[in-house]
């Protein structure tokens, strides 16, 4: 604290001294200023070790580099609103998680489209390049997919250089069960072993046929159209179906349809498995379909407006057939939304006006999934139990699921530990990870994640608004020492916001910024910047 | 008069202090703690927040115990990295960091005295026993197994990664930003050869094909072919785009490339194409081993270590411990792996190097637990000062005025009864950022409430007593009566509200940082205990658990000590009956 | 007499006012210091629009004055409102919250005083002996060492190592029970009861020990005894019949305090134990800014305690005719 204040205390006596001989030089020697100092967000250790660790490392390279920097530990929501809607940050180290319909290139791409970079937007460090918004536009409408990988490799290309963001890292998410109680699991990339798949192909090795998961997490509810929480979602896909389910390599498959045919340009059909019930033996049909795709359009739920942006409505042709009415062309209609709406029996809903004020007894639980629901207890406990009469009933070996709500992963694992829980929903802490290998009944599993920890700085704010002075404190971030200290290698360094693991959209031979504390000097060396003597960086 | 009074009022709790045992005891510890405090920086034996990091020559030897395959730690070989190694004929070449060679014949290891002092990456042995050693800033050199040195100049200073014979005269080298050089022995010639990519990726290394064409692989997946006879490398489509590390062929044709996130690309003989296999963990590989009938090894970060049987999947086999391997050397008898670039020093169980063992980020835990004294007697002391300063002056007022200034005060003091401690430590963190001046906030404006109850209650029967009425009758001010007359006589229960808030702050703050809420990258008790938790690794460290519980448990302890002695004086019936 | 009536009036009148100051202090607090509660749907990838009409669900978009006097209004009639987070009536979490924290933090501080008390009372009649001593040490060291820490040991000890106790939550699977009485009322929960309410027993045990040794103490040298001991009454019913009961108006004062206290939960434990109490909701509902879950626990917190020291103040002036009803 000492030398600092001593430092500044220089400073500010050699610039006026400087001003003096500027002065009396005239134009010949140019008073420098300091660069200003950076304050760098990121979210409190409790939150992320991970996250709050790597600030650090970052922060003490930045330092070298003869920059100020602050390291701010912040809470995650009010991260979040300051990164997000007031945009009043430095650089802030946040992440996205790697929800299944993000494989498609679209949403991670959007983040750096100029248009996002309004308050609230998904693009808080105002990255503002109209070529790459042009591509943007070129790639949502292309519908042939080789023609669209190469648009989106473009872009990658493209925004790369400018380094409006350092994608920090992938991190593995590092997942256990127990091979003596369950096996069959095939991880799924961005949801581990939790994945919708999983309770279907899971195979009883032991006694007990009911499998349990166990997770820090809980769903905030289970109304359909109320919960904004993915652990709402991945608890209500088990029991409600969807049109088209996506595979394992994220590849749409007929679920509830038993076809889906691009009609024309703005209209889909769907034809409807025949003989399909809802929990309570109630016909599902082409009415139903119809009727929850209208009413999730009526009743407005924001969670899955993106999914809706197309549709204009949708109209039940034959009690098999439903055709889906879009406003504009969309290439992920078919692919994504129509693997995401569940489908509601309407001899239910169509009696609910205003669904999302329903209180927890009141919300419907009748879907026509694979599984039926049989309770929720709020922070201990949900169970769902086999449905029969399920046209996928034959492929499922378990007679239902148990999902454990623990408080935290501390609980999860020694749950796991000692055979309470059979699969983990949740990745696994650096620590527990060692323990679980030297466990003889269970069986570790590192799924990659095509999310990403991220680095966004605020390109509205000096120094940042110098394009010199971001790709120099990319070059400074030793991201590979992250993944290999604070990962112990579980990880892969992060090089576009399209992850390696997604290996279609994925652009390899772009700029990798390895790093290299002389390239950086350099960079900023060229671009006219230079050090005081107490290397403090000078411009 | 007044003054003697305070000074009595002063001295008697010190007295009474050394007067007991069990206190003297407990201030001995305090004044032990306090002296760690002060002196943290010289007790410390390492920085308490920095990762600490080992380099060593590791060495692993495979070994079959019936049918476990496990693969051993042997004594390292020296403390540079080994990175390279080769065996031929009985002869084996291992070299690393700083110019390191070690030699292997007849099951001994030997250093060998070498020119060079820049990190070796590469090495081959060609038929006669002579070796070819190849690193950073284009060092090369021959050794002939009459012990001599030859050292060869490249064209420019780049890393050499990877060395191949391309015949007993040439070799093949290549490295950084896609450098492929040809070298002839006889003359010290260097030709380069051109990259078809000519984007300037490492090229990491190089084996040559039982047809004697040359396969170079590296970067974002990079992977060339150099027919036998041709200058001109052509670009060779490969699965996947990872980092390629190295590349194994055997006699008979099989091939093995290993690279980053678990990569393995496997060809079962010389006409087959290479096929991805999956990993089944997705760490860094750095090096491989086919035998002619199949059966492959690979070797990479934190000990991890592959077999495959021929036809098989891949196994991750047991091995000893955390070392990064970095080459295997396969003789006729063993099987070795070499290594280790700095690795972290995780978890390591209480030793001379550090006394109280490791932390999950190879942190030392000695130094952060004597630096963790600082915040808990700052947060103790400053904390159990501003408490008593508010807690005695409001119960002081409060219970002098009485009337509308009790009423205000005490209904304060009700509604400070009523805030839950951590859930408002937490939103104190919200409003403003953590920090060491929220945490002693918050543990002084929960826990005044108390103070002043108390004082306040003492204050009620003091001020009837006749010497207060004597001082008003005598025309003394109400400061002066409060200060000068009632307050020395509350002394004793003042220093003894002192001494137990001392204790219930630093059980405070600990809580505080137990649950996350401390200040950012300082270290404290209830820290380092809420790091052992978070990390998942407190079930086994029992290292990492006892010694902050412990040290918090003394701490507090000694101030309750010391406090008991005070009640005595505070309350002198207690006295009278001991 | 009317003057203990309107004494007590007043005491009443000034918690709901205390009540009153709480809950307008947070309401404000929260509001305007916490983040907004739709902050963490952008990672769900929600626009400013969407999440705006969020909030308008929520009533967060009407003038804060407005949002202030609905608020007291639904408090008066005991309306807590909806949970952001849940979607579900608050009230409803907090009173199962309450349920699980009070049934673990109950059993503990009885056990603690129902041992504390006794053994404080003893500890004074052997006092200066070796057992004293260390009566007073052991009392001291498990209040000196902070919960968590205890509770991680404990875990280590007989959780993991010889695998006698359940380490954490409230029942093992499979959950047959949905009541809350049938929950407790089982061997079950007892086995994981065990744990938990040992490590918050031991740290409460120094508190009724020493005060009721001190006071033991103080009362040896009152008249009555020495009357009883001239009577040559044997010193052990002196000990219990005669100077515990009246050593025990501190004690049970104590308790009070402590009980009331109790309902906030001891939020470590929660944690480490992973109890589902109402301390770790509350933690987590003003992490989330579910403003209407955190202000509803807050309250009722508040409102134990200051239940708890009303009837520790009442009990002083049935008890102790000293204490003044000024």
């Amino acid at each position: 604290m000492k030398i600092f204040v001593e430092s500044r205390f220089k400073r500010t006596l050699l610039a006026s001294a400087m001003g003096l001989a500027a002065a009396s030089l005239g134009a010949q020697a140019l008073a420098q200023e300091a660069v200003p100092s950076i304050d760098l967000m990121t979210t409190t250790e409790s939150y992320d070790p991970i996250r709050y660790e790597a600030a650090f490392m970052i922060a003490e390279r930045w330092e070298e580099l003869g920059f100020e920097v602050n390291v701010q530990p912040t809470e995650f929501s009010t991260a979040l609103e300051r990164f997000y809607d007031q945009q009043d940050f430095d650089a802030t180290i946040l992440g996205w998680s790697g929800r299944t319909d993000r494989l498609d290139p679209q949403f991670f791409l959007s983040t750096l489209d100029s248009r996002q970079a309004n308050p609230g937007g998904n693009n808080p460090g105002g990255y503002d390049n109209p070529d790459f918004d042009a591509l943007f536009d070129q790639q949502s409408q292309a519908f042939d997919p080789d023609e669209r990988q190469r648009l989106v490799m473009e872009m990658q290309e493209l925004y790369k250089p400018d380094a409006p963001l350092v994608v920090l890292f992938h991190r593995d998410e590092v997942v256990a069960y127990n091979h003596e109680a369950f096996g069959g699991f095939e991880p799924m990339a961005g949801e581990g072993l939790y994945s919708e798949w999983g309770p279907m192909e899971a195979t009883p090795v032991g006694d007990r046929s009911t499998l349990r998961i166990g997770g820090p997490q809980e769903p905030d509810n289970l109304n359909p159209l109320a919960s904004t929480s993915v652990w709402g979602w991945k608890w209500m896909r088990l029991y409600y179906d969807r049109l088209v389910r996506l595979s394992a390599d994220v590849e749409p498959l007929p679920w509830a349809a038993e076809e889906v045919d691009q009609v024309d340009d703005t209209t889909v059909a769907v034809t409807l498995r025949e003989g399909m019930t809802f929990h309570d033996g109630e016909p599902l049909t082409a009415d139903d379909v119809a009727f929850t795709w209208n009413y999730y359009l009526d009743q407005d739920y924001s969670y899955f407006n993106s999914y809706l942006a197309a549709l204009d409505n949708a109209e039940a042709v034959d009690e098999y057939t439903v055709h889906f009415h879009l406003s504009e062309p969309s290439a992920s209609f078919a692919s994504i939304s129509l693997s995401q709406i569940p489908i509601l029996p309407g001899h239910i809903w169509s009696e609910i006006d205003d669904a999302s004020t329903l209180s927890p007894d009141e919300v419907p639980t009748v879907g026509s999934g694979p599984f039926q629901y049989e309770r929720f207890d709020r922070g201990e406990f949900m169970a769902i139990s086999k449905f029969d009469d399920h046209f996928h009933a034959d492929e499922i070996a378990v007679d239902g699921v148990e999902f454990i709500i623990y408080a935290d992963m501390e609980g999860v694992y020694t749950g796991l530990q000692t055979g309470e829980i059979d699969v983990t929903a949740w990745r696994m802490e650096p620590g527990q990870i060692s323990l679980a290998e030297s466990e003889d009944h269970l069986t570790v599993v590192n799924v990659p994640d095509f999310g990403y920890f991220h680095m966004t700085y605020n390109l509205r704010r000096a120094p940042f608004d110098d394009r010199a002075v971001r790709r120099a404190l990319t070059m400074a971030s030793d991201r590979e020492r992250m993944v290999n200290v604070l990962l112990d290698g579980r990880g892969e360094v992060g090089s576009s916001v399209i992850a390696p693991v997604n290996t279609f959209w994925h652009e390899a031979f772009i700029e990798r910024f390895d790093f290299d504390m002389d390239a950086a000097r350099a960079e900023l060396e060229e671009a006219g910047y230079s050090w005081d003597e107490d290397g403090r960086l000078m411009r | 008069m007044n003054r003697s009074r305070l000074m009595k009022s002063a001295q008697e709790p010190i007295r009474a202090i050394l007067g007991d045992r069990l206190a003297l005891v407990g201030l001995a510890v305090l004044l032990s703690i306090i002296a760690m405090a002060l002196f943290a920086p010289l007790l410390s034996t390492h920085a308490p927040l920095a990762v600490n990091e080992r380099e060593e020559g590791s060495l692993f030897t495979r070994s079959v115990d019936g049918e476990q395959v496990r693969w051993l730690a042997s004594p390292p070989l020296g403390n540079a990295t080994l990175n390279a190694a080769d065996y031929r004929d009985g002869l084996g070449m291992a070299v690393g960091r700083d110019g390191v060679v070690w030699r292997y014949a007849e099951g001994d290891w030997s250093r060998l005295d070498t020119p060079l002092s820049t990190t070796l990456h590469a090495v081959n042995i060609r038929e006669d026993g002579a070796t070819l050693v190849a690193g950073a800033r284009g060092t090369v050199a021959l050794w002939t197994p009459d012990g001599s040195w030859q050292t060869y100049d490249m064209p420019e200073p780049l890393n050499v990664n990877g060395i191949a014979w391309r015949d007993a005269g040439t070799a093949l080298l290549v490295g950084g930003g896609e450098t492929i050089w040809r070298l002839d022995m006889a003359s010290g010639e260097v030709t380069s050869l051109e990259s078809p990519v000519g984007r300037g990726f490492d090229l990491n290394a190089v084996a040559l094909d039982v047809d004697g064409s040359a396969w170079l692989v590296g970067d974002r997946g990079l992977a060339l072919h150099l027919a036998s006879d041709a200058d001109t490398p052509s670009l060779e489509r490969l699965p996947g785009n990872r980092e390629l590390n190295h590349i194994h062929i055997a006699d008979s044709g099989a091939g093995l490339i290993v690279g980053e996130r678990g990569t393995l690309l496997v060809r079962d003989d010389a006409e087959a194409s290479w096929q991805s296999q999956d990993a089944p963990d997705s760490r860094a590989m750095r090096a491989g081993w086919i035998t002619d009938d199949g059966h492959a090894f690979a070797v990479g970060r934190s000990g991890i270590v592959f077999e495959r049987e021929p036809g098989g999947d891949w196994q991750l086999m047991p091995s000893d411990e955390e070392r990064h391997l970095r080459t295997l050397m396969v003789t006729e008898e063993h099987y070795f792996a070499l290594g280790s670039d700095r690795f972290v020093n995780r978890l390591a169980p209480p030793s001379g190097e550090h006394w109280f063992g490791t932390d999950h980020l190879g942190r030392d835990l000695f130094s952060q637990n004597v630096h963790g004294s600082q915040i808990a007697l700052l947060v103790g002391f400053l904390g159990a000062a501003l408490v008593v300063l508010i807690g005695a002056n409001v119960g002081l007022v409060a219970g002098y005025f009485r009337g509308r200034t009790e009423t205000v005060l005490m209904r304060t003091v009700d509604v400070m009864y009523g805030i839950p401690f951590e859930p408002f430590a937490l939103i104190l963190v919200l409003l403003f950022e953590p920090s060491l001046f929220i945490v002693i906030l918050a543990v002084s404006l929960l826990t005044w409430r108390t103070v002043a109850r108390l004082i306040r209650s003492q204050v009620l029967s003091l001020r009837e007593r006749p010497f207060v009425k004597a001082a008003r009758v005598a025309g003394a001010s109400d400061l002066r009566i409060m200060y000068l007359h009632i307050f020395p006589n509350v002394m004793p229960l003042v220093f003894l509200e002192l001494a137990i808030i001392v204790g219930v702050s630093i059980i405070a703050e600990a809580t505080l940082s137990f649950l996350g809420l401390g200040p950012p990258q300082s270290i404290s008790w209830g820290g380092i205990l809420h790091n052992a938790r978070l990390s998942g690794a407190w079930r086994e460290a029992w290292w990492w658990n006892l010694p902050p519980g412990l040290l918090i448990m003394i701490t507090v302890l000694s101030v309750f000590f010391i406090s008991r002695s005070l009640e005595l004086v505070a309350n002198p019936r207690l006295r009278a009956r001991r | 007499m009317s003057s203990r009536r309107s004494y007590l009036i007043r005491r009443v009148l000034h918690g709901f006012m205390a009540l009153f100051i709480i809950a307008t202090l947070l309401f404000f607090l929260f509001r305007l210091g916490l983040p907004d509660p739709t902050a963490a749907l952008i990672t769900e990838g929600l626009t400013p629009e969407e999440r705006e009409r969020i909030r308008a669900s929520f009533g967060l978009d009407r003038p804060i004055w407005e949002q202030y006097f609905i608020y007291l209004a639904n408090i008066v009639q005991g309306d807590f409102g909806y949970s952001f987070h849940y979607r579900a009536p608050v009230a409803d979490i907090i009173w199962e919250r309450l349920g699980n924290t009070m049934i673990l933090m109950l059993p503990a501080i009885v056990l603690a005083y129902g041992v504390g008390a006794p053994l404080g009372a003893w500890l004074s009649w052997r006092r200066g002996s070796r057992a004293d001593t260390s009566g007073i040490f052991v009392g001291l060291m498990f209040r000196s060492a902070p919960m968590f820490w205890t509770g991680m040991i404990a875990i280590l000890i007989f959780g993991i190592g010889l695998g006698w106790l359940p380490t954490s939550g409230m029942r093992t699977l499979p959950y047959e029970a949905s009541g809350f009485f049938d929950k407790i009322f089982t061997l079950d929960f007892l086995h994981h009861l065990i744990l938990p309410a040992l490590v918050v027993a031991l740290y409460y045990l120094g508190s009724p020990l020493l005060i009721m040794r001190n006071t033991m103490l103080e009362v040896y040298g009152e008249d009555f005894i020495e009357m009883a001991r001239a009577k040559g009454l044997p010193e052990r019913r002196i000990l219990y019949a005669h100077a515990a009961r009246n050593a025990l108006l501190p004690v049970v004062t104590q308790l009070a305090v402590t009980i009331g206290l109790a309902a906030g939960g001891q939020v470590v434990v929660e944690v480490v134990f992973s109890w589902p109490g109402l301390g770790r909701e509350i933690l987590n509902s003003v992490r989330t800014s579910d403003f209407p879950l955190a202000q509803a626990s807050f309250l009722v917190m508040a409102a134990f305690v200051i239940t708890l020291n009303l009837l520790v103040d009442i009990l002083y002036t049935m008890l102790d005719p000293r204490v003044s009803f000024k």
